[in-house]
């Protein structure tokens, strides 16, 4: 008999990395302790670098000193996933999630994101896809538009998807995104040249009807 | 669905459990394109593809452990190896460390994902399995054998009677697949 679950949505607008991860940790340890029930954060950060648990720093290609001139900060993270970039109008999801509660496993949970994510282009015009084996995330072509990192801890889910909006793609020439050296990066933006006008003019309020359509959809595929 | 039923009853029918080392037994192994008939020397039960090894204690985070006299050797199940996907990294505690039961010891990463892994005993480490660092597929490949992640030098007997049996751990997992 299926229990009726509920996912509680909390839209932050930007938030500084550390801050989001603060709050991840503590829904983490609340949520392990059935305090509250499964919880989807939405927001965007200020230009970002953060690298995964395996620390693959020779995949950025500029001292932290020049990142800091370039506005940025660096973060080391215990997620799943190669080094990437976070900014502006690039849309991040972290689901809160017992995996456990649902019997679900890493690779199906990543699975559902990636879904959440392909449709998610689809309703802008946007044929994307998973990635070849090993490469997790999904890709519009041979250009990377949306990327995974998830840490499961005690069977529940942190940090999440980052989906390519609209960010300023030349963060992304500082490294070697998610480790792979011949593809490129993408956005909505880039793959549907204006077709996503609002979002450019009107940052915020659509960027949040984006994303709250992804939380709708995150919600129907869980 | 109708080859679950039927994986999951031929199982059943096929369950071996036994008290005493016994001879090489012929089992049936269900694959989705078919059945292959497959001779494998110790005992085990099949739930669908996925396998559980008699002889083994097994906690409800999916993690084994087999009990040996003064060592227990500690790993994932295949369950737990099936669901995480392509496991391309493992990180496992130093010698000397102390685990503790249901604590984290480890993390895998699979499919940009980190996963913890817990120690289904208390002990201390006396060995970890070195061979993950340069192919952790052994993980996916061979849970129960190659794929073993530390050796423990357990501290409490007991911690053996809260773990589940073979039994209980086949239907703990069809209850969790049930789930979703």
């Amino acid at each position: 008999m299926k229990v009726p679950r509920s996912l509680q949505i909390w839209r932050l607008g930007i938030v500084n990395y550390s801050d989001a991860l603060k709050l991840q940790e503590k829904l983490v340890s609340d949520r392990k302790i059935h305090k509250i029930s499964d919880t989807l954060l939405s927001l965007q950060h200020p230009p970002t670098y953060t690298l995964g648990k395996r620390r693959t720093d020779h995949n950025l290609l500029i001292s932290e000193a020049e990142l800091k001139k370039l506005g940025a900060e660096l973060h080391y993270t215990q997620r799943g996933g190669d080094i990437t970039f976070h900014g502006p109008h690039q849309a991040i999801l972290y689901p809160i999630i017992s995996l456990r509660d649902i019997g679900l496993g890493a690779r199906n949970y990543v699975e559902k994101l990636e879904s959440t994510m392909i449709e998610i282009a689809s309703l802008y015009g946007v044929k994307a896809c998973p990635g070849q084996k090993g490469e997790t995330g999904i890709w519009v072509g041979d250009r990377k538009i949306g990327a995974i990192g998830v840490r499961i801890q005690y069977g529940i889910t942190s940090h999440g998807l980052a989906f390519n909006i609209d960010p300023d793609l030349n963060y992304f020439k500082h490294i070697v995104p998610c480790g792979i050296a011949d593809k490129d990066v993408t956005s909505l933006r880039r793959e549907t040249g204006n077709g996503i006008y609002e979002a450019v003019e009107k940052p915020a309020p659509h960027v949040t009807y984006s994303k709250e359509h992804q939380c709708h959809q995150v919600f129907h595929l869980f | 669905m109708a080859l679950r039923m039927w994986a999951s009853s031929t199982a059943n029918a096929l369950r071996i459990s036994c008290a005493s080392k016994t001879p090489a037994f012929a089992l049936s192994r269900c694959f989705s394109s078919g059945t292959q008939l497959i001779s494998f020397p110790l005992p085990i039960i099949i739930f669908c593809k996925l396998m559980v090894l008699d002889g083994l204690k097994y906690a409800s985070s999916h993690e084994w452990v087999k009990h040996e006299g003064s060592v227990a050797t500690v790993g994932i199940t295949d369950h737990a190896q099936d669901h995480l996907g392509e496991v391309v990294f493992v990180e496992l505690p130093e010698t000397g460390a102390s685990v503790k039961q249901g604590g984290g010891f480890g993390v895998v990463e699979s499919v940009k994902a980190t996963s913890d892994v817990n120690s289904p005993i208390s002990g201390e480490v006396i060995e970890v399995n070195s061979k993950l660092t340069q192919t952790p597929g052994l993980v996916n490949s061979s849970p129960y054998e190659e794929g073993w992640l530390i050796k423990v030098k357990p501290s409490s007997p007991s911690d053996l009677e809260s773990l589940m049996d073979p039994q209980a751990y086949t239907k703990f997992c069809e209850e969790e697949n049930a789930a979703h």
